[in-house]
């Protein structure tokens, strides 16, 4: 036990110690913050604020879509409204060319009067999309007006009518939670993948250096194993916690709130944290356990590069049944999905980031994933202790397959 | 009570036999020369006497007990292919090192200091060993497989790659262990480094063991039969009957006579006929030549 201490420490050090990981520890979040941040910050200010002038003869219909561009709920835009002479057209072109008008939307009766006028939009920028369309759909609720009441309903009434409707979803936002059961899912397949590759490569390294020489003639492959592995996966343990911190932190407080608005409220829960931190231990386990495994089949990255399906397949099935789980999170296809050992670290934890599945699938599946463990980690033993001492070619199927039976 | 003994061990990997039919002792305090072209199993040997392989049948004794993982902590390893971490600094290399063989980390600390100053790399014990030449790499190496004070230190190709002058050092430590009375147990396939070094010798070709003895024993078994002389003038006495072999050069003449007993009637017939010797030397033969004339000349030793 001493001497898988010993490896696990040093192994723990070398990485805990390096830029890359302080980088990828500090990184990480910012980036998934700061891309939180950034969305819902620019949610909120896709808002237009442009100034723009409307131009019509009609001047009741003019002010009603002054008004209703001017509400707050819909923009911070600046609205003039002048009536068409022989110069308005070439003054407008002018302020568009000085800049002091993004756009103006001009209004011409229509020939019939049955009809409804010519709507045209002169901006200044033809991308400023936002602007268009705050303007048209401004420009449909006042003509819904106008109409209704023409029809003799009266204005309180056809306020009523036009509120805005409010869905209400039941335990906390469906976006945010769905959004957060994203992330984590992602960081999960992430810290996985990271740290599993991690071990093969920490394992060639040592091949490559032959510093398995003189390990091996004080402590067993398996105590060097055992001590790998441990040791790097406290490094990735480490980073969760810090990161799992941080994210605690921003969303208890108001930190988030404060930058972003109310809107980018993430909820994680205490379950989800738990969780994650159970299967990240056992996900880990199961993929560095390949990993060690073909790690110690290889003699150089480029050879792991070769091998590297076998990580990556399984992992990119979960990716591509997402779609399956997200639409029906406890259907038959998703259940057994998630109880698939490779699959369950990212899908059942997804699952229980979405709608709590029944206790006894979560039961099953850990000990699934348990049960495969102890096998892998007997397979990929075996074959890890004939491996570190093969140099030269990489071994066949036959040969890895008799590796199994040395003891 | 022997240090190392190997009983007729064998090794195949697939179906190359790497060592077959192999035995040997070593006893404490003596200078064991494992010696044998590349490729000869040596690596194979000691690999199975520090439990890093298993021999496919034999029996392999550590001090004077059958082979068990706990008696390795009384061992030190140099391998063949140096082994270190190499983004990890001198110091915490040599204790971490220190540590796998049982050391506390501020016995270890001690002693690597000791031995850095010893070896003339203290200036390089806060740096990565990546940043180091080989030779201080080896250096490095090699105090790692002495700190925890092993009985037995086994050293696969200790000389190679290093200058002569780092040679030497390390050839005056290993003398001053045995004189400590440590077992000390080196490969090379430079028979003619360590002759002078070894008090026992075993030399292995193609996975079996060819000669085995201590130094004298072996040597004893070879006449003096080796003879060498600088000369100028008549080279009539190159014609002498006793003469098995010669290969001459300008005024060198290095003969092999099948009479050891002749040499000095060789240098009388010399000089009757007027050749001036310069230098005249009876010797013993090199363990390269007990070598090759044990497994036959076609040897790329």
């Amino acid at each position: 036990m001493h001497n898988v201490f010993l490896i696990a420490k040093r192994e723990y050090l070398e990485r805990i110690r390096t830029k890359a990981f302080l980088l990828s520890t500090i990184l990480i979040p910012l980036l998934m913050g700061g891309g939180l941040v950034i969305s819902t910050l620019s949610a909120a200010k896709t808002k237009s604020a442009s100034h723009v002038a409307i131009v019509s003869s009609n001047q009741t219909l003019a002010e009603d879509l002054k008004t209703e561009l001017e509400d707050p709920k819909r923009s911070d835009m600046k609205v003039d409204v002048t009536a068409p002479t022989a110069e308005t057209r070439a003054a407008l072109d002018h302020n568009l060319a000085e800049k002091t008008l993004d756009g103006y939307l001009w209004i011409a009766p229509a020939a019939n009067p049955a009809d409804r006028p010519v709507f045209t939009y002169y901006g200044r920028s033809k991308a400023d999309i936002a602007t268009q369309g705050t303007i048209e759909s401004a420009l449909r609720t006042v003509l819904l007006r106008e109409g209704l009441v023409h029809h003799g309903i009266t204005s309180a009434e056809v306020e009523k009518l036009l509120q805005p409707v409010d869905i209400q979803s039941a335990g906390g936002s469906a976006l945010t939670s769905f959004l957060s059961a994203y992330i984590m899912f992602f960081l999960m397949y992430f810290v996985v993948m990271l740290y599993g590759m991690n071990v093969a490569r920490s394992i060639i390294e040592e091949k490559t250096s032959r510093v398995f020489e003189v390990l091996l003639s004080t402590i067993t492959p398996d105590e060097i194993l055992a001590g790998k592995i441990i040791g790097v996966g406290s490094v990735g343990l480490s980073q969760i916690i810090l990161w799992l911190a941080t994210a605690v932190i921003l969303t208890s407080t108001s930190v988030l709130a404060s930058f972003a608005g109310n809107g980018a409220h993430i909820s994680l829960s205490m379950a989800q944290i738990v969780f994650f931190l159970i299967y990240f231990v056992l996900g880990f386990l199961l993929y560095s356990s390949i990993a060690a495994a073909l790690g110690a089949m290889v003699n150089s990255e480029q050879e792991l590069q070769q091998l590297n399906m076998f990580l990556v397949m399984p992992l990119a099935v979960c990716m591509f049944s997402l779609g399956v789980v997200i639409t029906n999170p406890s259907g038959l296809i998703s259940t057994v999905i998630s109880l698939i050992p490779f699959c369950t670290p990212l899908i059942m934890y997804f699952r229980i980031s979405l709608q709590m599945p029944p206790a006894w699938q979560i039961a099953l599946s850990l000990v699934l994933m348990i049960a495969t463990n102890y096998g892998i980690l007997w397979v990929a033993s075996r074959i890890y202790r004939v491996g570190i001492l093969m140099y030269g070619k990489k071994p066949n199927l036959p040969e890895i397959l008799r590796w199994l039976k040395y003891s | 009570m022997s240090i190392v003994k190997l009983e007729n061990i064998r090794k195949a990997y697939d179906t190359k036999v790497a060592v077959e039919g192999l035995s040997l002792a070593i006893e404490p305090g003596t200078m064991f020369g494992l010696l044998g072209p590349k490729g000869s199993g040596k690596t194979s040997s000691i690999r199975m006497m520090i439990g890093i392989t298993v021999p496919d049948s034999g029996s392999v004794e550590l001090f004077g007990q059958p082979f068990s993982r706990a008696a390795l902590k009384r061992v030190g390893y140099l391998p063949e292919e140096r082994g270190l971490y190499k983004k990890m600094k001198v110091i915490e290399q040599l204790i971490f090192f220190g540590q796998l063989h049982g050391l506390d980390a501020a016995t270890a600390s001690k002693r690597a200091h000791r031995w850095c100053e010893r070896m003339q790399i203290l200036d390089a014990i806060e740096k990565k060993t990546e940043e180091l030449s080989k030779g201080m790499q080896q250096k490095i190496q090699f105090i790692a497989a002495l700190l925890h004070e092993p009985d037995l230190v086994i050293m696969d190709e200790p000389f190679s790659g290093l200058d002569p002058v780092n040679a030497s050092l390390l050839m005056d430590t290993l003398l001053d262990l045995r004189k400590q009375g440590k077992a000390i147990l080196f490969s090379t396939h430079r028979m003619d480094q360590v002759e002078k070094l070894c008090d026992a010798i075993a030399i292995i070709y193609k996975g079996k063991l060819v000669l085995e003895g201590t130094m004298r024993e072996v040597k004893s078994r070879y006449p003096a039969n080796r003879l060498l002389i600088h000369y100028t003038g008549d080279e009539s006495f190159l014609q002498h009957r006793a003469i098995a072999s010669a290969k001459t050069y300008t005024g060198t003449a290095e003969l092999i006579l099948s009479e050891p007993s002749q040499a000095q009637n060789i240098l009388a017939e010399a000089i009757a006929h007027g050749t001036q010797i310069t230098r005249f030397e009876v010797m013993e033969p090199t363990l390269e030549e007990i070598f090759i004339e044990t497994v036959g000349e076609n040897v790329d030793a």
